[in-house]
């Protein structure tokens, strides 16, 4: 969940013309009663929920405690820190009540009364259940152990660091809890689909990141009773294009079966493609947790999902290229390059070695209509992480320091259109543009040492 | 090793004779080598791999800067090796047992071979024209020549292993420079991919060579 550069921003500058109901009161600091100790299935039952909210994310600096806070936000008007989770009573929330905690979680008003900012996906959030508030308030207060950890003040300077026009963005684009709950009570003829929209529309705040957002940078669709622009494909990510979850057949999940997918959020890897940039996360410290159970649920859901683009024809195998570069032809444009630089991981025939090297013939993410993705991998590079299931870890070398604005172009372009894709070719200033929104350290990559 | 030497020495008798630093006195300067140790660098370098229609010569591919790099290297220094005394000589099955490091071998080596060419013939060793070069240098291959402790052989054949190495490393450490060295001996280069030629047999490999850096020829 690192939308928040543009949340933010949206949510400070955007807001400031609605109409305010007024300052919030401020919470009288009922200090929180001191509680049973937990049976040890409601202790499990909140880290589950903790997994499946995936807090950690967000919620942990890097190499730090876990839910210790301190994860940095830059924003072109400053840097802000996410808050220690844990229940240190002075720099944590071991004071929250957990009405208090609900509040948080579910509306984003923190426990003085001040507006989270919408980095917090209490929109999604707003649909938890109050047994799973409970079990997870009980799991933070009791299993989670306080760290003293004062996170670093908001580098935002005043007027900007008034929090109150965060009420506005609140009341227009954020749900109540009550209709939230109702709307996740809608009726579903399988209960394991209702399951399923439930963890996706609620703890798991997929849309957060694979729904698009609007200018005022609040997802369009909250569930899929709000149209199919939920989950169709989101905004960048630092630097990542999230795919369509929907079922557009070349670049949502339209090909994909309901145990492929559950195999992807457990393993992080499958013959149709593996985790990378922000979903590795995802995997890592959320899906694979989840129970077989819930993940058919969320599997499931998202197969019921119909195309939010559906003019795309099928995608099926073209050896054309293939068939060219096994007979050692490479006058294609990026043929040579790929041949160079690509092929010996992801073949000539872009099958790659699954579930070792994703293939990319047919692969949604290398036909997305925003090829940021992958110009971004093919600069960078990236880890695909251990897991559980899946305990070797594999690295991609980023290419950086090895190809031209150009050749990245052309190599991207023949990716695009190689093995039956059919997605646009890209120039060389969307490289250039890609390359320069890279933190320094990333597009200055060094040779691929793999 | 000897044996590729043999060949270059061979093949450099019946081809026109280059003077040892026409072409590949570039810009770069040495850090470890001395102006006359660089200048019999050249001069040696030139005849181990002559330029000739076969391809580039070791000076054109940066040979020298290679070696000289490499001098830097811990390599150089003797760090890969095991260096403690006693330095006892033994049977040729027991490999190289002389205290001195690649660094070193050079120092003396540079110095005993000058001292020798100059006693001999009245001149330093890029002076002489190339087939009296390949005499010297055929002589501290296979003869018993001594600089000091340090045997001909052995500096000769330390010479001839980093010009191999120079000319045939990845661009990236300072030789091979163009590609040049891959290209001369049909070498695909970094690309680390042929599973497309594995049962494709009595084919000719079609495609150029690449350096890590991406570069290609």
């Amino acid at each position: 969940m690192r939308q928040f550069k543009r949340v933010a921003a949206a949510a400070l500058f955007g807001s400031l013309g609605v109409a305010m109901a007024g300052l919030p009161a401020i919470v009288p600091a009922a200090r929180a009663q001191a509680p049973a100790p937990a049976a040890s299935g409601l202790l499990a039952q909140g880290e589950y929920v903790a997994r499946a909210s995936d807090c950690v994310a967000c919620h942990t600096a890097p190499g730090g405690t876990p839910f210790a806070g301190g994860l940095p936000f830059a924003l072109p008007m400053g840097t802000i820190y996410a808050p220690n989770i844990t229940p240190d009573a002075q720099t944590g929330i071991g004071k929250y009540t957990e009405a208090e905690f609900a509040r948080a979680v579910r509306e984003g008003v923190r426990r003085d009364g001040a507006s989270l900012y919408p980095a917090m996906p209490f929109p999604s959030y707003a649909r938890m259940t109050d047994a799973d508030i409970h079990a997870l308030y009980v799991y933070f207060m009791q299993g989670v152990k306080p760290v003293a950890n004062t996170v670093k003040a908001s580098t935002i300077p005043w007027p900007l660091s008034m929090r109150w026009p965060l009420i506005g963005w609140r009341m227009m684009f954020a749900p109540s809890v009550k209709d939230a709950q109702a709307k996740s009570a809608r009726s579903f003829a399988d209960p394991v689909l209702a399951r399923g929209a439930y963890l996706v529309e609620g703890p798991g705040h997929c849309g957060a990141c694979h729904s698009p957002r609007a200018i005022t940078m609040q997802e369009v669709a909250l569930t899929s009773a709000d149209g199919t622009r939920f989950l169709a494909g989101g905004g960048s990510v630092d630097g990542w294009i999230p795919t369509s979850l929907r079922g557009e057949n070349r670049t949502g999940l339209g090909r994909w079966s309901e145990d492929d997918i559950v195999e992807f959020l457990k393993a992080g890897r499958i013959r149709r493609g593996s985790a990378f940039g922000g979903m590795s996360d995802a995997v890592g410290h959320g899906t694979q947790h989840l129970t077989d159970e819930d993940l058919h649920a969320i599997a499931r859901y998202l197969k019921a999902l119909p195309p939010d683009d559906t003019t795309q024809t099928p995608w099926t195998y073209d050896a054309t290229l293939a068939t060219a570069l096994h007979a050692g032809d490479v006058s294609a444009r990026g043929a040579r390059t790929y041949v160079d630089s690509c092929a010996a991981c992801h073949r000539t025939d872009g099958q790659g070695y699954p579930t070792v090297f994703p293939p990319l013939g047919g692969n949604p993410v290398v036909m997305d209509k925003t090829p940021d993705s992958l110009i971004h991998i093919v600069l960078t590079g990236d880890i695909l992480r251990a897991t559980h299931d899946a305990p070797s870890a594999f690295v991609m070398p980023g290419f950086a320091g090895r190809l031209s604005d150009e050749k990245v172009a052309d190599v991207v372009s023949f990716i695009r259109k190689a093995w039956g894709n059919n997605a646009a070719p890209v120039t060389a200033q969307d490289v250039a543009r890609v390359r320069k929104s890279l933190p320094k350290e990333e597009g200055e990559a060094p040779l691929p040492l793999n | 090793m000897q044996g590729l030497a043999g060949a270059a020495a061979l093949t450099s008798t019946t081809l026109p004779v280059h003077a040892a630093r026409s072409a590949g006195e570039s810009a770069y300067s040495p850090t470890f080598f001395t102006p006359a140790e660089w200048a019999f660098l050249h001069a040696a370098c030139d005849r181990l791999i002559p330029q000739d229609a076969v391809g580039p010569g070791a000076i054109a591919l940066g040979v020298p800067e290679f070696i000289d790099r490499q001098m830097a290297t811990p390599y150089a220094f003797g760090k890969l090796w095991y260096m403690q005394a006693p330095f006892v000589q033994g049977p040729a099955n027991l490999g190289y047992q002389l205290p001195y490091a690649p660094r070193d071998i050079y120092r003396k080596g540079i110095a005993g071979a000058a001292t020798f060419v100059q006693a001999k013939y009245g001149k330093a060793f890029g002076d002489l024209d190339a087939a009296t070069r390949d005499e010297i240098l055929s002589g501290f291959e296979k003869g018993d020549t001594l600089f000091g402790d340090l045997p001909a052989k052995i500096f000769f054949a330390q010479l001839l292993g980093n010009t191999m190495e120079g000319a045939f490393s990845d661009p990236s450490h300072g030789g091979n420079k163009g590609l040049g060295g891959w290209t001369t001996i049909g070498f695909p280069g970094a690309r680390a991919d042929f599973m497309d030629w594995v049962d494709q047999y009595g084919k000719q490999y079609p495609l150029g060579t690449v350096a890590i850096s991406g570069e290609t020829a």
